[in-house]
């Protein structure tokens, strides 16, 4: 984002109307797309689920707290629409929640001083993969509720994760912030 | 797939709880499961969520498509996970004697895995039968204001009602796109590349995306016109437990903290007949 539009924006902690809204719809944005998702077999029900670049993206360009309620409440809705109940997995809820509420935090920190698009973009991948990396460090709490191995988890959780969730956020986010980057200087926000 | 919220069971049992009570009865049901090895235990508390679930009088038919999306993707998971390969590793599924070997993987098989597996289905079925009622026997409606009475943020409270709002549109204006890209000659590619499929979603997720987005703008306009947040939101609906509502707590209270208390006791194994 540009610079003028950074330094425009509302505090980080405020929630705004604006703040919920987009919290909102990026939650069910996620649920319905969150839907259209290819299972990876022999993982603990992992999915490549090209809808996860959507938290990253609400976290980045609206903030922590719009990026922490479209992974949380979003991840609980695909777990019901699937039929596991919106808690069974609500440590994965939590950090579909956190890559979001990371995102947030780095992207108000970081992206503001980029001024090249193509450095932007670049960050824009980086940072949510990294964002990413660390939210999903939290599901190894998978060691105690569903009594996996520490090498279980790494492999056919984390591991899992990992590598369909790297795909999603080096592809699928830069770009859906390419095209929003011209609408939102159109919009003035 | 159908995503829209549909109030089935409001007549029933459940439908006339608080839908507070809909929200915590699945969070103590899952403390009482989580983890549970046995599974004569787990059919136990399957007849539970049984009988919670026909509480709730949600009719077969409605959920029918539901019910069959669910058992395929559990069956599926079951079976991959526990059967055809060992993604779960439970120490005593691979300590006892193999009864035969899975075709492709060779994965061994024990009468232990067998049992574990049926365990996990059992789970999950459960889970789901305790679950489907807050989808299925609260008003949409009340889901934020429910929130607000577990005391989170009244702002985040009525986002919560608004994500619930905003599903059903999302499903239609994704259809819409389907159809719209369809038309100019969209069609998903019959590939096994995960980059590719990704890729081939984008005229699909982008368009949504941004459309989503841009009337947000207009929504978020038109909340701040009406002074949203300017003072402590109140809510029409009035919620409080009765006495039925307290009694299903403390019986699903005192199931969960029985299940703890067995399983702490280390008597909790995977069953072998």
């Amino acid at each position: 984002m540009s610079k003028e539009l950074a330094e425009t924006r509302a505090p980080l902690w405020t929630i705004s109307s604006r703040v919920v809204v987009f919290a909102a719809v990026g939650a069910a944005l996620y649920a319905v797309l969150g839907v259209i998702s290819i299972r990876i077999p022999g993982t603990q029900n992992v999915d490549i689920r090209p809808a996860f670049a959507l938290v990253a993206f609400i976290g980045l360009r609206f903030g922590p707290i719009a990026g922490l309620f479209t992974g949380l409440v979003g991840n609980m809705i695909i777990d019901q629409i699937q039929g596991y109940g919106i808690l069974t997995y609500w440590n994965w809820s939590v950090a579909n929640g956190l890559t979001g509420f990371l995102c947030g935090l780095v992207g108000a920190v970081l992206l503001a001083r980029a001024n090249r698009e193509v450095v932007r973009l670049v960050l824009v991948a980086v940072l949510s993969w990294i964002a990413m990396f660390l939210a999903f460090l939290s599901t190894i709490t998978d060691m105690w509720l569903q009594g996996l191995t520490l090498e279980a988890w790494a492999a056919t959780a984390f591991g899992a994760t990992l590598l369909s969730n790297s795909l999603v956020m080096l592809i699928l986010v830069p770009a859906l912030d390419a095209i929003w980057e011209p609408i939102s200087k159109r919009m003035g926000r | 797939m159908d995503v829209t919220p549909r109030y089935l069971g409001g007549n029933s049992f459940l439908g006339h709880r608080d839908p507070r009570v809909l929200l915590l009865v699945p969070v103590f049901y899952l403390v009482a499961v989580a983890r549970t090895e046995d599974l004569r235990v787990m059919l136990v508390c399957a007849g539970v969520a049984l009988a919670y679930y026909l509480a709730g009088g949600i009719p077969w038919r409605a959920a029918r498509t539901n019910w069959i999306f669910f058992l395929s993707l559990a069956l599926l998971t079951v079976t991959v996970n526990s059967l055809f390969t060992d993604a779960l590793q439970i120490e005593a599924t691979r300590q006892a004697q193999p009864l035969f070997e899975m075709p492709l993987t060779g994965n061994p098989v024990s009468a232990a895995t067998l049992s574990y597996s049926a365990t996990m289905l059992v789970r999950y079925i459960a889970l789901a039968m305790v679950g489907f009622p807050i989808a299925f026997c609260v008003a949409p409606g009340d889901l934020g204001v429910a929130f607000a009475r577990f005391r989170v943020s009244q702002r985040l409270a009525f986002g919560v009602d608004l994500t619930f709002r905003f599903v059903p549109s999302t499903a239609a204006k994704l259809t819409e796109i389907i159809d719209a890209q369809r038309v100019r000659g969209y069609t998903h590619p019959r590939t096994r590349n995960p980059v590719r499929r990704l890729i081939s979603l984008k005229p699909v997720v982008i368009p949504l995306t941004v459309n989503s987005l841009i009337d947000a703008e207009d929504t978020s306009n038109a909340m701040d016109l009406r002074g949203f947040g300017a003072k402590h939101r109140t809510w029409m609906r009035e919620l409080i437990f009765n006495r039925t509502d307290y009694l299903l707590l403390g019986g699903f209270a005192a199931f969960a903290a029985a299940l703890v208390a067995y399983k702490v006791l280390g008597t909790d194994i995977v069953w072998v007949p």
